[in-house]
């Protein structure tokens, strides 16, 4: 069914360096709107047309070449001052990149692209020549475009009449000519490296290509003020098409030499415990023998860490492949619903891993909108409350020990803890006592709850069917933490907190009834001993206060449905989200970094998956977010009476 | 015959072209080709290790082609070392400009082996003079 057949991997190739590029370019033009004078701005951002359009003349995409063609001419004349930078151009720009990015969406899935809406196309020329309303350069000398640059025909086509070069070079040169001079002109042969895609110029229905309306506005001069809400702007769900899973992946080349270099060095270790096996199965168990193999062995350790790490790091990539596409979205967003947004991005060179990366974009996305949207006022508002007319959105992101925190702050109006209460009550999702019981942190969390949304109507922004609690639950499938602090008038923080990589989880193994556990370290915040002296009782259930935190005791026997063998003598103090208590168990073993196993064809309720620790035994790692789920209620919370004799009979 | 054993330098910021060109010349049956990103470290590694011929994009960051090749020519131990100079624009100013900087050829993209065996094929004839 391919056109590309014989060049997927050249495609894929293509599509993985020019959408990079392509978001380099997006997030450009975003500055550019700051400062459209900036001529090494606008040299990058040709360059950037021009090299996808070299690129696509070899795939053949002439759709792709046409568009390309036309941008990258426009930034030609920009740049060299031919032309002005309007509000009017920009749209134009801005919507030629959606179509480019909608092209490679097609391409992803080896459709070839449909051409771009002949609309757009001719707003291009129209712009070309300097006859855009209001694009024209204010020398009116210049207005009209100088008809030999501005107008070669598309790259395509231009192949026929090279020049004779040869002629050409003598000519300059005073070169000697070459005698037998051979006459014919280059003739495009078909391309033997793989038979020649046919572009198809019919729209294909299939071809998920949604081409921006792009009307010419009847504005005359509107300045150069990104404020004002253009006609032109339309949201583009462009960037959702990318969203497909990437197969392949770039690995610095040093990475990769790691790799192989310690794989080696572990073959050579394996040879040496090859023969010092031969030595001891022959009877050689003298001293130096046993420390050559304890050597080894140590060695080994020593390697095999390092090659799990080294392997880790070849899927590390920056976050900033993902944030670069977060300035445009804020933008385009904020442009249509009227307000002065700017998102201010740090930390893109820290890494993770890149499975993480693919399902951290649509909660940041929502994110970003969120803030957006919700979060930060109108302009009118602001100039109200004495704030900047323009607002800041900060994404970042950092690594704090052996996690990544990334944040979305913004300094819009903040939550209001009662309103959200109220809106909790109002949808039925909890009662009004429970509401009352809330603190304003933990109100805060109310929009983490399926069903919430505080807007009442559903605009095109949000509404787009990932809610806050889709958010949280991505977030915790990645072993992360969300956490929102919000200071009424003056913004919002979310906290996003993940671990380096799902490869390997550290957890922390107890024992309860024998038997050991798992248990995600990421959650721990410490061990504590239980004493019976501790033990309060609040509403009924058994508590323990600990730096002035109340938190309730939950006994991990019971959450697992067994029936404690045992005293507890020991609390893990567990962090879930804004959620604290303390997991009572029997006893703990220590911190292991494991590798888990999913289960095959059973799934425990509350188990994760399967690990083996150092001496051979399963240990079953628990996936405590599913366990308590189930649990929200009395039964694993334990009766302080239960407790107090439990603890009794232990004495 | 030409030797098929000559060491291309390709040069283009982007590495899908760089990746064109070489299948390309591998097509053409040169397959001792290396690469470089950009015109700053295409000079370096002409100046470090011994190359027989250069391919290069025009349009690139840092050091563009035409600087590239105005760099060769000028320095004594590069300067007889064939150029190809690759272009996505056929304008007539820039192909004087790039036979003015000396260009042993000039190529305009998209193009196909044949093509480009073909300004090959021209160059090695005049060099072969």
């Amino acid at each position: 069914m391919s056109d590309f057949s014989g060049m997927e991997d050249l495609l894929q190739d293509f599509l993985t360096e020019a959408s990079e590029l392509l978001s380099d370019v997006d997030n450009k033009l975003v500055e550019l709107e700051k400062r459209p004078d900036d001529k090494n701005l606008l040299n990058v951002i040709f360059r950037g047309f021009h090299t996808i359009k070299g690129g696509a003349g070899f795939l053949n995409v002439d759709a792709l070449v046409n568009l390309c063609h036309r941008t990258e001419n426009l930034f030609d004349k920009l740049r060299n001052g031919e032309l002005k930078l309007t509000p009017e151009l920009m749209d134009a720009i801005l919507a030629a990149t959606g179509v480019v990015r909608d092209m490679f969406g097609s391409l992803s899935q080896s459709r070839p692209p449909a051409p771009a809406d002949a609309a757009l196309l001719t707003q291009l020329d129209d712009a070309l020549e300097g006859r855009l309303p209001s694009a024209a350069a204010p020398a009116p000398a210049l207005a009209v475009a100088p008809a030999a640059g501005a107008a070669p025909v598309a790259a395509s086509a231009s192949h026929g009449n090279q020049p004779d070069w040869v002629m050409l070079h003598a000519a300059i040169t005073g070169a000697p000519m070459p005698a037998a001079k051979p006459a014919s002109a280059p003739v495009p042969a078909a391309p033997a490296a793989a038979p020649a895609p046919v572009v198809s110029a019919a729209p294909l229905p299939a071809a998920p290509v949604s081409v921006p309306a792009v009307t010419t506005p009847a504005a005359p001069a509107m300045g150069l003020k990104p404020a004002a809400p253009a006609p032109a702007s339309k949201p583009q769900p462009a960037a959702q098409q990318l969203a497909a899973q990437e197969t392949t992946i770039r690995i610095d080349t040093n990475r990769l030499d790691q790799v192989l270099n310690l794989s080696g060095e572990i073959g050579l270790t394996k040879n040496r415990l090859t023969t010092l096996r031969t030595d001891i199965l022959n009877g050689k168990t003298d001293s130096t023998t046993l420390k050559a193999l304890d050597e080894a062995i140590g060695q080994l350790d020593l390697l095999v860490s390092d090659l799990q790490n080294a392997v880790m790091k070849t899927r590390m990539q920056p976050i900033g492949r993902l944030f670069q596409k977060y300035p445009r979205l804020a933008r385009d967003l904020a442009r249509q619903l009227g307000k002065d947004v700017e998102l201010v991005i740090s930390g893109e060179e820290t890494e993770l891993d890149k499975t993480m990366l693919e399902d951290l974009n649509d909660p940041l996305v929502h994110l970003v909108r969120n803030a957006v949207d919700h979060g930060v006022e109108t302009i009118e508002e602001r100039i109200a409350a004495g704030k900047p007319p323009k607002s800041i959105v900060q994404l970042s992101a950092t690594q704090v020990g052996d996690h990544i925190l990334i944040e979305i702050v913004d300094d819009g109006k903040g939550m209001r803890a009662d309103f959200l209460r109220r809106k909790a009550v109002e949808k039925g999702l909890i009662d009004l006592e429970t509401a009352n019981s809330l603190d304003d942190k933990q109100a805060l969390q109310l929009v983490f709850m399926p069903g919430f949304s505080t807007k009442d109507q559903i605009s095109s922004v949000s509404g787009r069917g990932v809610g806050m609690d889709v958010v949280k639950t991505n977030i915790q499938k990645l072993n992360g933490r969300i956490d929102i602090h919000s200071v009424v008038g003056e913004g919002t923080r979310f906290a996003i907190s993940l671990p380096l990589t799902l490869a390997i989880l550290p957890v922390l193994v107890v024992k309860v009834c024998d038997q050991p556990f798992g248990v995600p370290l990421a959650m721990v915040r410490e061990i504590i001993p239980i004493r019976s002296e501790q033990v309060q009782e609040v509403s009924g259930r058994a508590t323990i206060v600990v730096r002035d935190e109340i938190l309730s005791v939950r006994s991990l026997a019971r959450l697992l449905g067994w029936q404690e063998t045992q005293t507890p003598q020991f609390g893990v103090l567990m962090q879930s989200g804004e959620n604290s208590f303390i997991l009572a168990i029997d006893s703990f073993i220590g911190r292991d970094d494991v590798v888990i196993k999913p289960l095959q064809n059973i799934r425990p309720r509350g188990v994760a998956g399967a690990t083996l620790s150092g001496d051979g035994s399963v240990v079953l790692v628990l996936d405590m977010e599913d366990l308590l789920e189930d649990n929200q209620s009395d039964q694993s919370a334990i009766k302080t009476s239960q407790f107090l004799e439990m603890l009794s009979n232990k004495a | 015959m030409t030797d098929k054993n000559i060491r291309f330098l390709v040069v283009d910021d982007f590495s899908t072209m760089r990746r064109i060109v070489r299948n390309l010349l591998k097509e053409l049956g040169f397959s001792n080709v290396e690469e470089a990103e950009d015109g700053q470290v295409a000079l370096h590694k002409l100046k470090s290790t011994t190359f027989d011929f250069v391919v290069s994009d025009w349009n690139m960051p840092n050091m563009t082609g035409i600087e590239l090749l105005k760099a060769v020519r000028a320095d004594p131990t590069l300067k007889h070392l064939p150029f190809l100079m690759i272009t996505a624009e056929a304008k007539k100013e820039n192909i004087v400009e790039a036979a003015q900087a000396g260009a042993s050829g000039y190529i305009v993209k998209p193009f196909t082996a044949a093509t480009l065996d073909e300004k090959l094929g021209k160059i090695f004839q005049t060099l072969n003079k």
